[in-house]
């Protein structure tokens, strides 16, 4: 898996954060640092690109949902303590459509898999850049 | 022989066993470099991959189903993984072979004639 950050511009600072590859327990954590490392130098907005991820695996859903608990200002996951506390995640955020993590473009098997997680509700999905930076 | 299955299928099949790897590398074997077989044929129109290990036994196909109606506060992620597998996949079903061990069967139908 690949990671890059684009700064952009909207009504509101926004960071593009852009998965390549596959997001698996293997990589999941560096998606959690990589947020967390923005989140701590002042990055509030996140548009997690998920165009080029070609697999997501409920540990990537996890890292989604602890980069939501991130930006909403919840402790994040303590990683050293391992998947106990990365299992421990769930609660601290408010219900309804998260506003400081978006989603963009993901490829039909990853959509798919966030339906069946019961995740999509959760997060606004969007498919175009300009319209996905202009909602925050 | 060769193994005859739609995309889609296979797709649904890796995400399945993606989990379930994962699941006995972590709470199995707890991350102890250890083996894995996992069997792949084809029984009729479905897909069926068996995974086993020598991990301490678990079924989880016992694990409780997870409540993904409720909202995101609530939401526990330890069974994501098994609740994956479950949705990916037509049946999961668990046994201790003769030899020991665990063994999940995971199966998966696939499309007619002319799979492609």
């Amino acid at each position: 898996m690949n990671i890059s950050v684009n700064q952009t511009q909207g009504r509101v600072p926004v960071a593009v954060l852009s998965v390549q590859g596959d997001l698996d327990a293997s990589n999941y954590q560096e998606l959690i640092a990589k947020a967390r490392e923005l989140y701590h130098t002042g990055t509030h907005q996140i548009l997690l690109d998920l165009s080029g991820a070609s697999f997501v695996s409920s540990s990537g859903l996890v890292a989604i949902h602890s980069i939501a608990l991130l930006l909403h200002g919840e402790q994040p996951p303590d990683l050293e303590q391992g998947w106990s506390a990365i299992h421990a995640v769930g609660r601290g955020l408010v219900a309804g459509p998260q506003q400081h993590l978006k989603l963009l473009n993901p490829q039909p098997k990853v959509d798919r898999t966030l339906e069946k997680a019961g995740l999509k509700e959760f997060f606004e999905i969007h498919a175009d850049l300009a319209t996905a930076i202009a909602s925050f | 022989m060769a193994l005859k299955a739609d995309r889609d299928a296979i797709d649904d099949m890796i995400q399945a066993v993606d989990e379930s790897a994962t699941n006995i590398i972590v709470h199995g074997y707890r991350d102890r470099p250890s083996n894995i077989e996992i069997e792949v044929t084809q029984e009729g129109n479905a897909l069926v991959v068996r995974l086993r290990d020598q991990a301490p036994l678990f079924d989880p196909t016992r694990a409780p189903p997870s409540d993904v109606t409720l909202p995101l506060e609530r939401r526990r992620f330890g069974g994501l993984g098994i609740h994956l597998t479950r949705r990916f996949t037509d049946s999961v079903t668990y046994r201790i072979p003769s030899e020991g061990g665990n063994e999940l069967t995971l199966r998966k139908k696939v499309k007619g004639e002319g799979n492609k």
